[in-house]
Protein backbone atom coordinates (compact mmCIF):
# COMPACT_ATOMS: atom_id res chain seq x y z
CA UNK A 1 0.00 0.00 0.00
CA UNK A 2 1.10 3.43 -1.18
CA UNK A 3 1.84 5.86 1.93
CA UNK A 4 -0.98 7.44 3.39
CA UNK A 5 0.27 9.73 5.63
CA UNK A 6 -0.37 13.28 5.32
CA UNK A 7 3.11 14.89 5.48
CA UNK A 8 4.26 17.12 8.18
CA UNK A 9 5.18 20.56 6.83
CA UNK A 10 8.48 20.46 8.15
CA UNK A 11 9.65 17.37 6.21
CA UNK A 12 8.29 18.80 2.89
CA UNK A 13 9.66 22.08 3.95
CA UNK A 14 13.54 20.44 3.90
CA UNK A 15 12.41 18.88 0.60
CA UNK A 16 11.05 22.15 -1.07
CA UNK A 17 13.81 24.39 0.21
CA UNK A 18 16.55 23.03 -2.24
CA UNK A 19 13.84 23.84 -4.97
CA UNK A 20 13.59 27.55 -4.18
CA UNK A 21 14.71 29.88 -1.92
CA UNK A 22 13.22 33.10 -2.80
CA UNK A 23 9.68 34.42 -1.41
CA UNK A 24 6.99 35.61 -3.31
CA UNK A 25 5.53 35.73 -6.63
CA UNK A 26 8.91 35.95 -9.13
CA UNK A 27 10.06 39.46 -10.32
CA UNK A 28 8.90 38.96 -13.94
CA UNK A 29 5.21 39.00 -13.26
CA UNK A 30 5.79 42.18 -11.66
CA UNK A 31 3.72 41.57 -9.27
CA UNK A 32 1.49 44.49 -6.98
CA UNK A 33 2.70 42.84 -3.61
CA UNK A 34 0.62 43.09 -0.51
CA UNK A 35 1.93 42.67 2.82
CA UNK A 36 -0.55 42.63 5.63
CA UNK A 37 -1.63 45.19 8.47
CA UNK A 38 -2.96 45.31 11.35
CA UNK A 39 -0.34 42.57 13.32
CA UNK A 40 -0.20 40.47 15.07
CA UNK A 41 -3.90 40.10 15.91
CA UNK A 42 -4.99 40.12 11.96
CA UNK A 43 -3.52 39.76 9.02
CA UNK A 44 -5.50 42.21 6.33
CA UNK A 45 -4.98 42.76 3.24
CA UNK A 46 -6.26 45.33 0.91
CA UNK A 47 -6.62 44.97 -2.94
CA UNK A 48 -8.48 48.45 -3.18
CA UNK A 49 -5.23 50.12 -5.39
CA UNK A 50 -5.09 46.91 -7.40
CA UNK A 51 -8.86 46.81 -8.01
CA UNK A 52 -8.38 50.91 -9.01
CA UNK A 53 -5.37 49.80 -11.82
CA UNK A 54 -7.39 47.19 -13.41
CA UNK A 55 -10.14 49.05 -13.96
CA UNK A 56 -7.93 51.96 -15.29
CA UNK A 57 -5.81 49.27 -18.04
CA UNK A 58 -8.92 47.54 -18.30
CA UNK A 59 -7.48 44.01 -16.86
CA UNK A 60 -8.44 41.48 -14.40
CA UNK A 61 -6.29 40.30 -11.17
CA UNK A 62 -4.64 37.00 -10.67
CA UNK A 63 -4.89 37.39 -7.12
CA UNK A 64 -2.20 35.02 -5.17
CA UNK A 65 -2.00 34.83 -1.88
CA UNK A 66 1.52 32.86 -0.59
CA UNK A 67 2.59 31.95 3.31
CA UNK A 68 6.23 32.79 4.33
CA UNK A 69 6.46 29.15 5.74
CA UNK A 70 4.68 27.53 3.00
CA UNK A 71 6.91 25.23 1.53
CA UNK A 72 3.58 24.71 -1.04
CA UNK A 73 4.13 28.62 -1.81
CA UNK A 74 7.61 28.09 -3.12
CA UNK A 75 7.08 25.58 -4.97
CA UNK A 76 4.43 27.17 -6.84
CA UNK A 77 6.60 30.12 -6.63
CA UNK A 78 9.51 28.36 -8.38
CA UNK A 79 7.46 26.88 -10.69
CA UNK A 80 6.59 30.33 -12.25
CA UNK A 81 10.37 31.43 -12.13
CA UNK A 82 11.42 28.63 -13.97
CA UNK A 83 9.13 29.01 -16.57
CA UNK A 84 8.78 33.15 -16.98
CA UNK A 85 9.86 32.91 -20.69
CA UNK A 86 6.57 30.79 -21.48
CA UNK A 87 4.38 32.50 -19.21
CA UNK A 88 4.65 36.32 -18.25
CA UNK A 89 4.13 36.99 -22.38
CA UNK A 90 0.06 35.14 -21.38
CA UNK A 91 -0.19 36.85 -17.88
CA UNK A 92 0.52 40.27 -18.93
CA UNK A 93 -1.64 41.29 -21.60
CA UNK A 94 -4.68 40.17 -19.26
CA UNK A 95 -3.91 40.24 -15.98
CA UNK A 96 -2.33 42.31 -12.92
CA UNK A 97 -0.90 39.66 -10.55
CA UNK A 98 -1.26 40.93 -6.92
CA UNK A 99 1.31 39.10 -4.05
CA UNK A 100 -0.91 38.70 -0.78
CA UNK A 101 2.22 37.64 1.50
CA UNK A 102 0.60 35.89 4.59
CA UNK A 103 2.06 33.37 7.04
CA UNK A 104 0.51 29.46 8.32
CA UNK A 105 -0.22 31.05 11.46
CA UNK A 106 -2.51 33.12 10.17
CA UNK A 107 -6.00 31.35 10.19
CA UNK A 108 -9.37 31.95 8.31
CA UNK A 109 -10.38 34.05 11.53
CA UNK A 110 -7.30 36.07 11.19
CA UNK A 111 -7.18 37.14 7.96
CA UNK A 112 -9.34 39.57 6.27
CA UNK A 113 -9.06 41.05 2.88
CA UNK A 114 -10.52 44.93 2.46
CA UNK A 115 -11.96 46.39 -0.29
CA UNK A 116 -12.23 50.47 -0.07
CA UNK A 117 -14.42 50.55 3.59
CA UNK A 118 -15.10 47.32 3.78
CA UNK A 119 -13.13 44.71 5.27
CA UNK A 120 -14.25 41.04 5.99
CA UNK A 121 -12.72 37.70 7.20
CA UNK A 122 -11.97 35.60 4.65
CA UNK A 123 -14.88 32.55 5.07
CA UNK A 124 -17.16 36.21 4.67
CA UNK A 125 -15.06 37.20 1.87
CA UNK A 126 -15.27 33.91 0.22
CA UNK A 127 -19.34 34.11 0.96
CA UNK A 128 -19.60 37.37 -0.20
CA UNK A 129 -18.20 36.56 -3.48
CA UNK A 130 -19.44 33.33 -3.91
CA UNK A 131 -16.50 31.53 -4.01
CA UNK A 132 -17.02 27.62 -2.84
CA UNK A 133 -13.53 27.67 -0.62
CA UNK A 134 -15.23 29.80 2.45
CA UNK A 135 -15.13 26.89 4.68
CA UNK A 136 -11.16 26.36 5.06
CA UNK A 137 -8.67 28.39 4.50
CA UNK A 138 -5.60 26.94 1.94
CA UNK A 139 -2.22 28.17 1.29
CA UNK A 140 -1.89 29.17 -1.53
CA UNK A 141 -4.32 30.24 -3.08
CA UNK A 142 -5.39 32.17 -6.12
CA UNK A 143 -8.58 33.89 -7.01
CA UNK A 144 -9.02 35.29 -10.64
CA UNK A 145 -11.26 38.45 -10.10
CA UNK A 146 -12.34 41.39 -12.36
CA UNK A 147 -12.15 44.75 -11.63
CA UNK A 148 -15.40 44.63 -9.58
CA UNK A 149 -14.18 41.80 -7.35
CA UNK A 150 -16.27 39.45 -9.01
CA UNK A 151 -14.40 35.85 -9.44
CA UNK A 152 -13.96 34.85 -13.40
CA UNK A 153 -14.16 30.94 -11.96
CA UNK A 154 -14.43 28.57 -9.57
CA UNK A 155 -10.65 27.83 -8.51
CA UNK A 156 -9.45 24.85 -6.85
CA UNK A 157 -7.98 24.80 -3.24
CA UNK A 158 -4.23 25.49 -3.41
CA UNK A 159 -2.06 25.04 -6.64
CA UNK A 160 -1.49 21.50 -7.31
CA UNK A 161 -3.40 21.18 -10.16
CA UNK A 162 -1.79 24.09 -12.43
CA UNK A 163 2.04 23.41 -12.05
CA UNK A 164 2.69 23.00 -15.47
CA UNK A 165 2.70 25.67 -18.27
CA UNK A 166 -0.28 23.97 -20.00
CA UNK A 167 -2.28 23.53 -16.84
CA UNK A 168 -1.66 27.57 -16.08
CA UNK A 169 -2.45 28.41 -19.14
CA UNK A 170 -5.76 26.51 -18.90
CA UNK A 171 -6.37 28.48 -15.90
CA UNK A 172 -5.45 31.52 -17.36
CA UNK A 173 -8.05 30.72 -20.30
CA UNK A 174 -10.74 30.34 -17.64
CA UNK A 175 -11.21 26.70 -18.85
CA UNK A 176 -13.20 24.95 -16.48
CA UNK B 1 -17.79 -10.18 -8.88
CA UNK B 2 -19.79 -9.29 -5.45
CA UNK B 3 -19.06 -5.34 -5.07
CA UNK B 4 -17.53 -5.94 -1.90
CA UNK B 5 -14.87 -8.36 -2.66
CA UNK B 6 -14.22 -5.89 -5.93
CA UNK B 7 -13.36 -3.56 -3.46
CA UNK B 8 -11.35 -5.76 -0.94
CA UNK B 9 -9.36 -7.00 -4.32
CA UNK B 10 -9.41 -2.83 -5.26
CA UNK B 11 -7.52 -2.14 -1.44
CA UNK B 12 -4.82 -4.37 -2.18
CA UNK B 13 -3.45 -3.41 -5.28
CA UNK B 14 -4.62 0.34 -4.39
CA UNK B 15 -3.47 3.03 -6.78
CA UNK B 16 -1.90 5.27 -4.13
CA UNK B 17 -3.70 8.28 -1.93
CA UNK B 18 -1.47 11.31 -2.69
CA UNK B 19 -1.84 14.61 -0.76
CA UNK B 20 -4.32 16.76 -2.00
CA UNK B 21 -4.57 19.85 -4.02
CA UNK B 22 -1.12 21.89 -3.69
CA UNK B 23 -1.54 23.67 -0.68
CA UNK B 24 -1.26 23.68 3.10
CA UNK B 25 -3.94 24.54 5.65
CA UNK B 26 -3.33 28.00 7.51
CA UNK B 27 -2.70 27.39 11.32
CA UNK B 28 -2.78 23.69 10.97
CA UNK B 29 0.55 23.16 10.08
CA UNK B 30 -0.25 19.86 7.64
CA UNK B 31 0.07 19.61 4.36
CA UNK B 32 -3.60 19.48 2.61
CA UNK B 33 -2.35 19.32 -1.23
CA UNK B 34 -0.61 17.32 -3.97
CA UNK B 35 2.88 18.03 -5.45
CA UNK B 36 1.50 19.43 -8.53
CA UNK B 37 2.58 18.72 -12.40
CA UNK B 38 0.26 15.44 -12.56
CA UNK B 39 -0.51 14.82 -16.01
CA UNK B 40 -3.00 16.81 -17.86
CA UNK B 41 -2.94 15.58 -21.36
CA UNK B 42 -6.29 12.96 -20.73
CA UNK B 43 -9.50 14.20 -22.56
CA UNK B 44 -12.80 13.58 -21.02
CA UNK B 45 -13.19 10.45 -23.20
CA UNK B 46 -10.83 8.63 -22.95
CA UNK B 47 -10.04 5.52 -21.24
CA UNK B 48 -7.88 4.30 -18.65
CA UNK B 49 -6.62 0.85 -16.81
CA UNK B 50 -8.90 1.25 -14.13
CA UNK B 51 -12.02 2.08 -16.09
CA UNK B 52 -11.06 -1.06 -18.49
CA UNK B 53 -10.73 -3.32 -15.12
CA UNK B 54 -13.86 -1.81 -13.79
CA UNK B 55 -15.56 -2.48 -17.10
CA UNK B 56 -14.55 -5.94 -17.21
CA UNK B 57 -15.25 -6.75 -13.51
CA UNK B 58 -19.27 -5.26 -13.61
CA UNK B 59 -20.14 -5.60 -16.88
CA UNK B 60 -17.81 -8.46 -18.34
CA UNK B 61 -17.97 -8.60 -22.51
CA UNK B 62 -21.66 -6.65 -22.38
CA UNK B 63 -20.75 -3.51 -25.22
CA UNK B 64 -20.70 0.14 -23.28
CA UNK B 65 -21.97 2.75 -25.69
CA UNK B 66 -20.11 5.80 -25.53
CA UNK B 67 -22.27 7.64 -27.84
CA UNK B 68 -24.07 10.97 -26.41
CA UNK B 69 -27.39 11.04 -25.66
CA UNK B 70 -28.64 8.88 -23.19
CA UNK B 71 -26.74 9.83 -20.00
CA UNK B 72 -24.52 13.00 -19.42
CA UNK B 73 -22.36 13.19 -16.46
CA UNK B 74 -21.67 16.89 -15.39
CA UNK B 75 -18.13 17.73 -13.15
CA UNK B 76 -15.91 20.85 -13.42
CA UNK B 77 -12.35 20.55 -14.46
CA UNK B 78 -10.98 21.71 -11.09
CA UNK B 79 -13.41 21.50 -8.07
CA UNK B 80 -12.71 24.11 -5.04
CA UNK B 81 -12.07 20.90 -2.57
CA UNK B 82 -10.97 17.74 -4.06
CA UNK B 83 -13.11 16.22 -0.75
CA UNK B 84 -15.96 17.33 -2.30
CA UNK B 85 -16.61 17.43 -6.26
CA UNK B 86 -19.67 18.65 -6.94
CA UNK B 87 -21.46 15.53 -9.52
CA UNK B 88 -24.77 15.76 -11.76
CA UNK B 89 -25.89 12.83 -13.49
CA UNK B 90 -28.29 13.80 -16.20
CA UNK B 91 -30.27 10.87 -18.04
CA UNK B 92 -31.91 11.98 -21.75
CA UNK B 93 -34.49 8.94 -21.32
CA UNK B 94 -37.75 9.41 -19.77
CA UNK B 95 -38.86 6.79 -17.68
CA UNK B 96 -41.29 5.12 -19.08
CA UNK B 97 -42.64 1.22 -18.45
CA UNK B 98 -41.22 0.60 -22.31
CA UNK B 99 -37.81 1.77 -21.41
CA UNK B 100 -36.16 3.53 -18.41
CA UNK B 101 -32.90 3.54 -16.58
CA UNK B 102 -32.81 0.61 -14.72
CA UNK B 103 -29.65 1.30 -12.76
CA UNK B 104 -27.21 3.80 -12.49
CA UNK B 105 -22.95 2.97 -11.81
CA UNK B 106 -21.12 6.23 -10.40
CA UNK B 107 -17.47 5.55 -10.70
CA UNK B 108 -14.09 7.43 -10.12
CA UNK B 109 -11.42 5.48 -12.09
CA UNK B 110 -8.56 6.24 -9.65
CA UNK B 111 -9.98 6.28 -6.34
CA UNK B 112 -9.01 3.54 -3.75
CA UNK B 113 -12.57 2.15 -3.87
CA UNK B 114 -14.03 3.52 -7.64
CA UNK B 115 -17.53 2.52 -7.08
CA UNK B 116 -19.11 5.09 -5.61
CA UNK B 117 -22.58 4.45 -5.96
CA UNK B 118 -24.75 1.85 -7.88
CA UNK B 119 -28.48 3.02 -7.71
CA UNK B 120 -31.08 0.33 -8.55
CA UNK B 121 -34.31 2.68 -9.52
CA UNK B 122 -37.86 2.35 -10.22
CA UNK B 123 -40.83 4.11 -12.62
CA UNK B 124 -40.96 6.24 -9.56
CA UNK B 125 -38.30 8.59 -9.68
CA UNK B 126 -39.86 10.22 -13.32
CA UNK B 127 -36.86 11.31 -13.90
CA UNK B 128 -33.51 9.85 -13.49
CA UNK B 129 -31.35 12.73 -12.40
CA UNK B 130 -28.82 12.63 -9.57
CA UNK B 131 -26.46 15.23 -7.80
CA UNK B 132 -24.16 14.38 -5.11
CA UNK B 133 -20.55 14.79 -4.12
CA UNK B 134 -17.77 12.97 -4.30
CA UNK B 135 -14.09 12.73 -3.21
CA UNK B 136 -11.39 12.06 -5.91
CA UNK B 137 -8.21 11.18 -4.77
CA UNK B 138 -5.99 12.29 -7.93
CA UNK B 139 -6.45 13.06 -11.03
CA UNK B 140 -9.53 11.09 -12.35
CA UNK B 141 -12.15 10.16 -14.57
CA UNK B 142 -15.50 10.31 -13.00
CA UNK B 143 -17.89 8.21 -14.64
CA UNK B 144 -21.57 7.54 -15.27
CA UNK B 145 -22.74 3.90 -16.27
CA UNK B 146 -26.72 3.59 -16.96
CA UNK B 147 -28.16 0.20 -17.60
CA UNK B 148 -31.45 0.56 -19.42
CA UNK B 149 -34.57 -1.85 -18.77
CA UNK B 150 -33.90 -3.59 -21.96
CA UNK B 151 -29.91 -4.65 -20.83
CA UNK B 152 -28.41 -2.01 -22.57
CA UNK B 153 -25.67 -0.19 -21.32
CA UNK B 154 -24.76 3.58 -21.76
CA UNK B 155 -21.97 5.98 -20.54
CA UNK B 156 -20.48 9.50 -20.64
CA UNK B 157 -17.08 10.52 -18.47
CA UNK B 158 -15.52 13.38 -17.48
CA UNK B 159 -12.05 14.29 -16.49
CA UNK B 160 -11.98 15.87 -12.93
CA UNK B 161 -8.22 17.22 -11.97
CA UNK B 162 -7.82 16.97 -8.18
CA UNK B 163 -6.26 15.13 -5.58
CA UNK B 164 -6.35 14.56 -1.93
CA UNK B 165 -9.82 13.87 -1.28
CA UNK B 166 -9.52 10.37 0.95
CA UNK B 167 -6.86 12.27 2.77
CA UNK B 168 -8.22 15.97 3.33
CA UNK B 169 -8.03 16.54 7.16
CA UNK B 170 -11.53 15.72 8.51
CA UNK B 171 -14.41 17.86 9.78
CA UNK B 172 -15.41 16.77 13.42
CA UNK B 173 -18.30 19.42 14.73
CA UNK B 174 -21.18 17.49 15.37
CA UNK B 175 -20.33 13.52 16.12
CA UNK B 176 -23.60 13.38 18.26
CA UNK B 177 -25.46 14.32 15.35
CA UNK B 178 -23.91 10.85 13.16
CA UNK B 179 -26.84 9.26 11.30
CA UNK B 180 -29.39 12.31 11.15
CA UNK B 181 -31.33 11.71 8.14
CA UNK B 182 -32.78 14.63 6.38
CA UNK B 183 -35.18 15.10 3.62
CA UNK B 184 -35.98 17.93 1.77
CA UNK B 185 -37.69 19.26 -1.25
CA UNK B 186 -36.10 22.77 -2.79
CA UNK B 187 -39.30 23.43 -4.80
CA UNK B 188 -43.27 22.84 -3.28
CA UNK B 189 -44.14 19.07 -5.00
CA UNK B 190 -46.23 18.50 -8.35
CA UNK B 191 -48.52 16.01 -7.83
CA UNK B 192 -48.07 13.55 -11.08
CA UNK B 193 -44.91 15.07 -12.16
CA UNK B 194 -41.21 14.59 -11.54
CA UNK B 195 -40.44 16.11 -8.02
CA UNK B 196 -36.83 16.96 -7.10
CA UNK B 197 -35.94 15.83 -3.48
CA UNK B 198 -32.23 16.30 -1.78
CA UNK B 199 -31.80 13.89 1.46
CA UNK B 200 -28.92 14.06 3.21
CA UNK B 201 -27.53 12.42 5.94
CA UNK B 202 -25.08 13.58 8.28
CA UNK B 203 -22.22 11.73 8.62
CA UNK B 204 -18.36 11.82 7.98
CA UNK B 205 -18.23 9.18 6.08
CA UNK B 206 -14.33 8.55 7.12
CA UNK B 207 -12.34 6.32 4.28
CA UNK B 208 -9.89 5.12 6.96
CA UNK B 209 -6.79 7.30 5.09
CA UNK B 210 -8.24 10.17 7.57
CA UNK B 211 -5.75 11.08 10.02
CA UNK B 212 -6.87 13.11 13.42
CA UNK B 213 -4.36 15.65 13.24
CA UNK B 214 -4.97 15.54 17.48
CA UNK B 215 -3.70 11.84 17.64
CA UNK B 216 -2.05 11.34 14.65
CA UNK B 217 -3.67 8.61 14.22
CA UNK B 218 -5.78 7.26 10.96
CA UNK B 219 -9.53 7.01 12.24
CA UNK B 220 -11.50 4.02 11.00
CA UNK B 221 -13.75 3.46 7.88
CA UNK B 222 -16.70 4.25 8.92
CA UNK B 223 -19.43 5.03 6.04
CA UNK B 224 -22.64 5.05 4.77
CA UNK B 225 -22.83 2.08 3.12
CA UNK B 226 -26.80 2.32 1.57
CA UNK B 227 -30.05 4.69 1.38
CA UNK B 228 -33.02 3.22 0.09
CA UNK B 229 -35.55 5.71 -0.71
CA UNK B 230 -39.37 5.31 -0.96
CA UNK B 231 -42.51 7.11 -1.39
CA UNK B 232 -46.40 6.25 0.17
CA UNK B 233 -44.19 2.90 0.59
CA UNK B 234 -43.42 2.32 -2.96
CA UNK B 235 -39.74 1.70 -3.63
CA UNK B 236 -37.94 4.89 -5.62
CA UNK B 237 -34.47 3.74 -5.51
CA UNK B 238 -31.89 2.07 -3.35
CA UNK B 239 -28.25 3.35 -3.77
CA UNK B 240 -25.38 1.50 -2.31
CA UNK B 241 -22.64 4.24 -1.27
CA UNK B 242 -19.11 3.87 -0.68
CA UNK B 243 -16.54 6.41 0.94
CA UNK B 244 -16.14 8.31 -2.55
CA UNK B 245 -19.65 10.08 -1.19
CA UNK B 246 -18.03 13.10 0.44
CA UNK B 247 -18.95 13.57 4.02
CA UNK B 248 -22.39 14.11 4.85
CA UNK B 249 -23.47 12.58 2.12
CA UNK B 250 -26.28 14.45 0.13
CA UNK B 251 -28.39 13.02 -3.36
CA UNK B 252 -30.52 14.90 -5.09
CA UNK B 253 -33.31 12.70 -6.86
CA UNK B 254 -36.89 12.90 -8.30
CA UNK B 255 -40.08 10.92 -7.24
CA UNK B 256 -43.64 11.27 -8.72
CA UNK B 257 -45.95 11.80 -6.12
CA UNK B 258 -48.95 10.62 -6.69
CA UNK B 259 -50.96 12.27 -3.66
CA UNK B 260 -50.38 12.96 -0.33
CA UNK B 261 -47.79 10.73 1.67
CA UNK B 262 -44.60 9.97 3.43
CA UNK B 263 -41.31 10.11 1.96
CA UNK B 264 -38.92 7.80 3.71
CA UNK B 265 -35.10 7.42 3.30
CA UNK B 266 -33.43 3.95 5.53
CA UNK B 267 -30.17 4.82 5.83
CA UNK B 268 -27.47 2.05 7.47
CA UNK B 269 -23.41 2.51 7.59
CA UNK B 270 -20.60 0.59 8.01
CA UNK B 271 -21.03 -0.45 11.50
CA UNK B 272 -24.53 -1.34 11.28
CA UNK B 273 -25.88 1.94 12.05
CA UNK B 274 -29.44 2.22 10.89
CA UNK B 275 -31.16 5.46 10.39
CA UNK B 276 -34.61 6.66 9.05
CA UNK B 277 -35.50 9.82 7.90
CA UNK B 278 -39.14 11.05 6.74
CA UNK B 279 -40.83 14.04 5.17
CA UNK B 280 -44.52 14.71 4.90
CA UNK B 281 -45.84 15.25 1.13
CA UNK B 282 -48.87 16.95 -0.31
Amino acid sequence: MHSLVTASCLAIGIAFTTIASALGIPAPYAAIVVQPSGLPARHEFDLTEALARARRENKRLYVYLGASDCPYCRKYEAFLEKNAVALVPKFAPQYIVVDLRSALTATAAQLFIRIRDKSLPYADFQRAIGDERARMLVYPSVWLLDADAKPLMQMPAGTGTFQTVDEQLEILRLEQ
Amino acid sequence: MRRKTFIGHLFGTSVGLGFSAGGLLAGARVANAAVGGLPAAATHADSSPEWEKLRESLFQSRPVDTTPGTVQIIAPLRAAYGASVPVKIVSKLAQTPELYVKRIYLLVDKNPSPIAAVIDLTLEVGQADFETRLRVDEYSHVRVVAELSNGRLHTDSRYVKTSGGCSAPPNREALDLIGKTVLKLPEPATMNRPTTADVTVLHPNDTGFELNQITVMYIPAHFVRSIKVSYADRKVFDAELDFSLSENPTLRFNFVPHGGGQLKAEVEDSKDGHWVGTLAVG
